[in-house]
């Protein structure tokens, strides 16, 4: 079963456009290449859709990386 | 329409007809700069195996602009992308029928999800879409 941070990979390759990014818990919008304000939107509606969870706003903004998406997604799912 | 975020919903349809004239063709043609004889030429679209010249795509395309910025949620929406795939070719005068259903809505950044298709009167697919609305209102 693949882990989160491979799906969430597998997500930012298909929503990015970038077959070949490789991501760490440490990733974040500086250091992913267009990784922007629109792109973000993309992103967290892809993982709603995937993992069937919603986010409030509030949530999102106090995300630092990815590994605080993982986080987040774990305790949503854990939640349903 | 003017959907407040909150009177929207999964399963939420709108639709509308619309015609394009061979002038409206002409005019895209223009517009746009592609004067590919396909669209622009009688003669040579049906040397091309076609009963006449076909409707630009992007031009039947416009009407999903239509549908989200006047009905589907109209007034508040922003357009933040659109997938299409074109079917089946359209030609001045058909009668064209463009729905669309909203799929999905996420709150976080208030979008929305619309899966929409246009056909021509007599059934044919011509084009269907995702498209991906922002929405800015309250």
């Amino acid at each position: 079963m693949a882990s989160i941070l491979e799906e969430l990979q597998s997500i930012f390759r298909d929503v990015l456009d970038q077959p070949d990014l490789i991501l760490t818990r440490e990733s974040n919008a500086s250091s992913v290449d267009d990784w922007d304000s629109l792109a973000h939107i993309n992103l967290v509606t892809s993982i709603e859709k995937h993992y069937k969870i919603k986010f409030a706003l509030g949530e999102l903004q106090e995300l630092k990386n990815v590994g605080d998406m993982i986080d987040l997604i774990e305790v949503k799912l854990a939640a349903k | 329409m003017e959907y407040g975020w909150g009177d929207l919903h999964i399963g939420l349809i709108h639709g509308f007809d619309a015609c394009f004239s061979a002038q409206d063709v002409g005019a895209f043609a223009a517009l746009s700069g592609d004067t590919n004889p396909l669209h622009v030429d009688p003669a040579y679209a049906v040397k091309s195996g076609y009963p006449g010249p076909v409707v630009f795509g992007m031009l039947t395309s416009s009407l999903y602009s239509r549908l989200v910025g006047v009905y589907l949620p109209g007034k508040f929406a922003l357009l933040q992308g659109i997938d299409i795939d074109f079917k089946s070719p359209c030609y001045a005068g058909d009668l064209l029928h463009v729905t669309g259903e909203v799929v999905f809505l996420s709150d976080a950044f208030r979008r929305l999800e619309i899966k929409a298709s246009i056909r021509t009167d007599d059934g044919p697919l011509v084009s269907k879409a995702t498209i991906r609305v922002g929405f800015h209102g309250n």
